[in-house]
C-alpha cells in the first residue's frame, strides 16, 4: 500500500509543519546541554506518556536539553519498562525513566524482580489527589456517613475506582484499615479505564467512587455528583488548582475544591497523592547523578513547566535526589502490604476454570467427530492437501527476521529484509528490485509515523 | 438543543476555509492509520496532541473528529481487500467483504461500506445533536448486570451462525475465549495462563491478535498452498460499482446497523465491536439469500459497517455531555479537551456552544468529505488487488509489523504476532473459522468483568444480580437466540404459524 502510505507522510509533516510554526520557537540549546532519552514505561495517552511528552518538550524549548527522545516499554504497571531500564540503560547517564505510585503497587502485585531499589532515584515532580464522591441522590452525606455504614456492614458498600492495585483501591484499603474494616471486608470494583467507573458512580450502580479530582470535577462542578473528602493533607486551593486543571482562565463554576474537606478533618488519618517522578539507570557516576538532579530540578522551577502543569491538572510535588530516595521507601512500606493483601484472598477462578473446561470439551468433540467421519469414508480423508514447504518457511523466516533484527538493525534495514523472503516465497525471483521496494515502503513508513507522528520505532546504526 | 439553529452556527464555525482544511488533514490522516492494522485513532490522537496544542480547540477537535472517522473508513478497506482488518471494529466486514472480494465483487463492497458509513454516520450525528441528553440518562441507567445480558445476546447472536460446523465454531471461540483469560484477574489481579512470562501479565492485545489471525495467517496460508492451487482471485466482474439489486440489498441493513450502532455506542460499556458482531447475526437471521452469508453476501457488509460507524458517533454522546470517555480513542479526546482547560460535561454546551457545534457540524463535513474522497477511490483502492502477490505480501507484513510493534517498543510483540499467525494457520489448515476466535477473546473478558462487577454491586447475590428487568429479558433472549433453530423447526411443522422475526 504505498500510496497511502505516501500521503499519510506528506499530510503529517504538513501537519507538524503548521503546528510547529505556530509554536513559539525555543531557546538555542547550551553546548553542554545533553540528548536525553526519556523511557515512558506506559502506552501513549496515559499520566506517564504525558509526563515524558510534556518533558520533552519543555526540556526542548527552554534549551535544557539538545534532544530529547522519548520510547514507550508499556506492561503490567510499568515493571516491564522498569526491568528493561535497568537492564539496558545500566551506566547510562543521559537516560531516564518515569515511575509512580502505580509502579510500587505493581512490583509488588507482580512479583517483579526488578524493584525501585535497582534505580537512581532522580526527583517526585507532580501528582494528583483522589476524591471521594457519591451520587446526587446518596443519603451519604459526609465521608463519616459513608464510613459508619461501611463498618456497619463492609460488602453492601461497594466503591467503584479504577483498575486493581492502582491508586483508587489502594486509597479505598488505607481508609478501610483507618477504619478499623478488615482487608476480606473490602468491596471493591475494578473499572477500566477513567469513564467507566464515572459512569458507575453516576448510575449509582456502586455506593461510591474514587478517583482523580480532574476526573470527577466536571461532574461536581454540575452538581451531578457531591464530593465528600479529598486525600489531600490540607485544603487544596478554591479553584481547585491542585488538580482540576483550570488553567486557561475558565475557572469552575458552582464547585469549589476548597470547601471538599480532607479525610483526615473526617477522622481518618489518611494521606495519599498519585504522585509521579524519574530515576535514572543504576551504575551511574556521582557526577551524572548530580547534573541530572540539577537539570530537573532547573527544569520543574521553569515557566514553561509551570504553565504544563497548571495545563494538564496536575499538583508540584517537586522533591529531588536522596528524599526521594526516601520517599520512594516510605510509600513502598506503605502500599506494599495493602496491595499483597489483597492478592493474597484469591477468589475461586470458575470463569477461567469453565472456559478451559469448555475448550477441553469442544477439541474432544471435534476429535471424535473427525475420526468418526474418518472411519466412515476413509476415501475422502485419505489425502491431506500438501503444503509448499519451501513457501511457508520462506514467510515464516521473514517474520522471524523481522523480530530478531528489528532492534539491532532497525526497522528500515529489517523489514526490507522481511519483505524480500516474502516476496522471495511468493515466488518472486528479481531479488535485487524487492529489495529495494521493500526498503523504499519501510522508509516511508518510518519517516510517516517514527519522524512524523512519534511512533517509536527503532532506527538501528544506520539512523 | 430544542431546535437545530445552534448546528447551523456550528456549520458557520465549521465551514471556514481553515477549518475545512483541518477537517481534510483529519479524515485523510484517520483514513491513513485505520488502513494500517495496529495504528488506529487513539494512537494517533495521543501521539498528536503535544503538537496540536499550539493549535486553537476548535481547529484541533475539528481534525480529531475527522481522524476517529476517518479511521473508520479505512479499516474496512484493508478488511474487504486484503483480509486484514484494520481495526478490531471493522473484523467482522472481513468475513463477507473479503469474500466479495474474491469474487470480483470488491468495488460493490467497498462502495456499499462507504455509502453505509456515510448514511450511518450522517444519521448518528443528527441523533448525537439531537438526542444525546435523553439518552444518556437512559444508557446510566444501566448496569453491570444489563451489559452481562447484553454481551450473552451477542455471542448467542453470533455464534450460532458462524462456521459450516457448529462444532468447529465453538473449538475456535473457546480458543479466543482462553486466550483472553491469560492475564492478570480482573477482580483480584492474580496472573493466569501466564507461565511466569511477564510480557503476558497485561494479556494478549486483541489487535495483535487479530492482525496475526488475519494478516500474517493469511500470509502464512496462501504461502503454505502457494502454487498448490489455483486461487480464483477476481479482481472486478461486472460494473465496478454497486448494482441494483445490491443497492436494493444494502439499504435495510445500513439503517438496521445505524439504529444497532448508535445506542450501542451510547452507552458508557457498549463499544464499537459488540454492534458490529449483532449486526451480523441479525443481518444473517433476516437475509433472504442466506446460502450466500459466508461467500460474499452484501448484507453482511452493510450493516456491520454502518453500525460501527454509528457506534463512533454514539461514543460522542456520552464523551460531550457527561465528560464520559467509553472508548480508547473518547479517552484521548477527553485528554485533549483538558489541554485546553474545557471540561466536557453538563456544563460544556452552555460554556462553549461555538466549539461544540462546531465539532458536530465538522462530523457532518468529515463524513461528507470521506464519501468524496472514498467513492472515486474505490477503482484505484480495486487495483491494489492486481498487485503482484509477492509484493503485496511482502507489504502486508511490514505493515503489520509497525502496529504490532508500536505499542509496546518490544520485539516480543513480533514474537506473538508470529505465534498467533501460526495459529491462524494451523486453524485453517484444519478448517476452523477464524473469526469466532476473535469474538471470544474480545467478549470474553468483557462478560467475566461485567458479571463480576454486577455480582459484587448485589452484595454477592446471583440471583439478586440479574432480577432485574432489562438484564432478565435480555438472557432470555440469549436462550430464544440460541434455541431458535430447533424452535423454528418445532413450528414448521405448524402450517399457519406467520414467520417472526427473532
Amino acid at each position: 500500500m504505498p500510496r497511502p502510505g505516501l500521503f499519510a507522510t506528506a499530510l503529517i509533516l504538513v501537519v507538524h509543519a503548521a503546528a510547529r510554526l505556530s509554536a513559539a520557537q525555543g531557546a538555542p540549546p547550551a553546548s553542554s546541554a545533553p540528548d536525553l532519552t526519556i523511557v515512558a514505561p506506559a502506552a501513549p495517552g496515559g499520566g506517564w506518556d504525558q509526563t515524558a511528552r510534556v518533558m520533552q518538550q519543555v526540556l526542548r524549548e527552554s534549551g535544557l536539553a539538545k534532544s530529547v527522545q522519548v520510547v514507550n516499554a508499556a506492561g503490567a504497571a510499568g515493571t516491564i519498562g522498569l526491568a528493561r531500564f535497568v537492564s539496558a540503560d545500566a551506566g547510562n547517564g543521559n537516560a531516564l525513566l518515569v515511575t509512580g505510585l502505580v509502579m510500587v503497587s505493581g512490583i509488588a502485585t507482580n512479583n517483579s524482580p526488578v524493584t525501585l531499589a535497582d534505580v537512581t532515584p532522580i526527583a517526585r515532580l507532580s501528582g494528583e489527589y483522589e476524591v471521594i464522591v457519591v451520587p446526587k441522590g446518596s443519603p451519604y452525606q459526609t465521608l463519616s456517613d459513608l464510613v459508619a455504614a461501611f463498618k456497619a456492614n463492609p460488602r453492601a458498600i461497594s466503591w467503584g475506582g479504577g483498575s486493581a492495585g492502582g491508586t483508587d483501591e489502594i486509597l479505598v484499603r488505607l481508609l478501610a484499615d483507618a477504619a478499623g474494616v478488615p482487608r476480606s471486608g473490602v468491596n471493591y470494583i475494578a473499572y477500566s479505564g477513567g469513564g467507566q467507573a464515572l459512569a458507575a458512580v453516576l448510575g449509582a450502580h456502586v455506593s461510591a467512587g474514587v478517583s482523580g479530582l480532574g476526573e470527577f470535577a466536571a461532574q461536581l462542578e454540575s452538581g451531578d455528583l457531591r464530593a465528600l473528602a479529598i486525600s489531600a493533607p490540607g485544603r487544596v486551593a478554591p479553584t481547585g488548582h491542585d488538580s482540576a486543571g483550570t488553567g486557561s482562565g475558565r475557572t469552575a463554576r458552582g464547585f469549589n475544591a476548597s470547601a471538599v474537606p480532607t479525610i483526615r478533618e473526617q477522622g481518618l488519618d489518611v494521606v495519599l497523592m498519585n504522585w509521579r517522578g524519574v530515576v535514572a539507570p543504576p551504575g551511574i557516576s556521582r557526577a551524572e547523578r548530580r547534573s541530572l538532579e540539577s537539570l530537573i530540578s532547573t527544569m520543574s522551577k521553569s515557566r514553561e513547566w509551570q504553565e504544563a502543569l497548571t495545563r494538564n491538572g496536575w499538583t508540584d510535588l517537586t522533591l529531588v535526589g536522596d528524599e526521594f530516595g526516601k520517599f520512594i521507601t516510605d510509600e513502598t512500606r506503605r502500599v506494599v502490604p495493602l496491595v499483597v493483601a489483597s492478592g493474597g484472598e484469591s477468589k475461586r477462578d470458575w470463569f477461567g476454570t469453565l472456559v478451559l473446561g469448555a475448550l477441553i470439551a469442544a477439541v474432544a468433540t471435534a476429535g471424535m467427530q473427525r475420526f468418526r467421519q474418518r472411519a466412515m469414508e476413509p476415501a475422502i480423508h485419505a489425502t491431506h492437501a500438501p503444503l509448499n514447504r519451501r513457501s511457508l518457511s520462506l514467510v515464516a523466516a521473514a517474520v522471524v527476521l523481522e523480530a530478531a533484527l528489528i532492534v539491532p538493525a532497525g526497522f528500515v534495514v529489517a523489514s526490507a529484509l522481511a519483505f524480500t523472503l516474502v516476496a522471495r516465497g511468493f515466488g518472486s525471483r528479481r531479488i535485487a528490485l524487492d529489495a529495494a521496494i521493500g526498503f523504499a515502503l519501510a522508509a516511508v513508513v518510518y519517516l510517516g509515523f517514527a519522524k512524523g507522528l512519534g511512533v517509536s520505532l527503532p532506527t538501528g546504526p544506520f539512523g | 438543543m430544542e431546535s437545530l439553529s445552534p448546528l447551523f452556527d456550528g456549520f458557520r464555525v465549521a465551514l471556514t476555509p481553515a477549518h475545512l482544511g483541518w477537517s481534510l488533514i483529519g479524515v485523510v490522516l484517520g483514513t491513513a492509520v485505520g488502513v494500517l492494522p495496529g495504528i488506529g485513532p487513539a494512537l494517533t490522537v495521543s501521539l498528536l496532541l503535544p503538537v496540536t496544542f499550539s493549535l486553537d480547540p476548535t481547529s484541533a477537535f475539528i481534525m480529531f473528529a475527522g481522524i476517529y472517522y476517518g479511521a473508520m473508513y479505512g479499516g474496512s478497506t484493508t478488511s474487504i481487500l486484503l483480509n486484514t482488518p484494520g481495526e478490531s471494529a471493522t473484523i467482522v466486514t472481513a468475513l463477507e467483504g473479503h469474500q466479495m472480494a474474491k469474487a470480483g465483487r470488491g468495488g460493490a463492497a467497498l462502495a456499499t461500506a462507504a455509502i453505509g458509513s456515510f448514511v450511518a454516520g450522517t444519521l448518528a450525528t443528527l441523533g448525537l445533536a439531537l438526542l444525546a441528553p435523553p439518552l444518556v440518562k437512559v444508557a446510566l441507567l444501566l448496569g453491570p448486570a444489563e451489559y452481562f445480558g447484553l454481551i450473552v445476546v451477542a455471542f448467542a447472536a453470533v455464534t450460532s451462525v458462524l462456521g459450516r460446523s457448529r462444532t468447529r465454531g465453538v473449538v475456535s471461540l473457546t480458543l479466543g475465549l482462553t486466550l483472553g483469560l491469560v492475564g492478570l484477574d480482573p477482580r483480584d489481579g492474580q496472573a493466569r495462563l501466564t507461565f511466569g512470562i511477564p510480557y503476558l501479565l497485561d494479556g494478549i492485545d486483541p489487535v495483535i491478535v487479530a492482525v496475526g489471525l488475519f494478516a500474517v495467517g493469511e500470509t502464512f496460508f496462501l504461502a503454505a498452498r502457494h502454487g498448490l492451487d489455483i486461487d480464483e482471485l477476481v479482481p472486478l466482474k461486472g460494473s465496478l460499482w454497486m448494482t441494483r439489486e445490491e443497492w436494493k440489498r444494502s439499504w435495510k441493513p445500513w439503517l438496521r446497523g445505524t439504529a444497532l450502532g448508535f445506542p450501542l455506542g451510547a452507552l458508557p460499556a457498549g463499544g464499537s465491536e459488540l454492534p458490529t458482531f449483532l449486526s451480523y447475526g441479525i443481518e444473517k437471521r433476516l437475509t433472504k439469500h442466506p446460502e450466500e452469508f459466508g461467500r460474499g453476501a452484501i448484507e453482511g457488509v452493510a450493516g456491520p459497517e454502518a453500525a460501527n460507524n454509528a457506534a463512533a458517533a454514539g461514543t460522542l454522546v456520552p464523551l460531550l455531555t457527561l465528560g464520559l470517555p467509553t472508548s480508547a480513542t473518547a479517552a484521548m479526546l477527553l485528554a485533549a479537551f483538558q489541554q485546553y482547560g474545557l471540561r466536557p460535561g453538563p456544563l460544556l454546551f452552555e460554556q462553549e456552544p461555538a466549539l461544540v457545534w462546531g465539532v458536530i457540524a465538522s462530523l457532518f463535513i468529515g463524513n461528507t468529505l470521506l464519501l468524496v474522497l472514498n467513492l472515486p477511490l474505490v477503482g484505484l483502492w480495486i487495483k491494489m488487488l492486481s498487485v503482484p502477490r509477492p509484493l503485496l505480501y511482502g507489504a502486508i507484513l511490514v505493515l503489520a509489523s509497525v502496529g504490532a510493534y508500536s505499542v509496546h517498543s518490544s520485539p516480543a510483540d513480533l514474537v506473538m504476532l508470529g505465534v498467533i499467525g501460526g495459529i491462524g494457520l494451523a486453524l485453517r489448515l484444519g478448517d476452523f473459522p477464524v473469526a469466532p476466535v476473535i469474538i471470544g477473546l474480545l467478549l470474553g473478558p468483557m462478560a467475566e468483568q461485567q458479571f463480576g462487577r454486577a455480582v459484587s454491586v448485589a452484595s454477592d447475590s446471583v440471583t439478586q444480580a440479574f432480577a432485574r428487568p432489562v438484564a432478565g429479558s435480555l438472557l432470555v433472549v440469549a436462550v430464544l437466540l440460541v434455541a431458535w433453530p430447533m424452535l423454528a423447526a418445532t413450528l414448521k411443522r405448524f402450517p399457519l404459524t406467520v414467520r417472526r422475526k427473532p
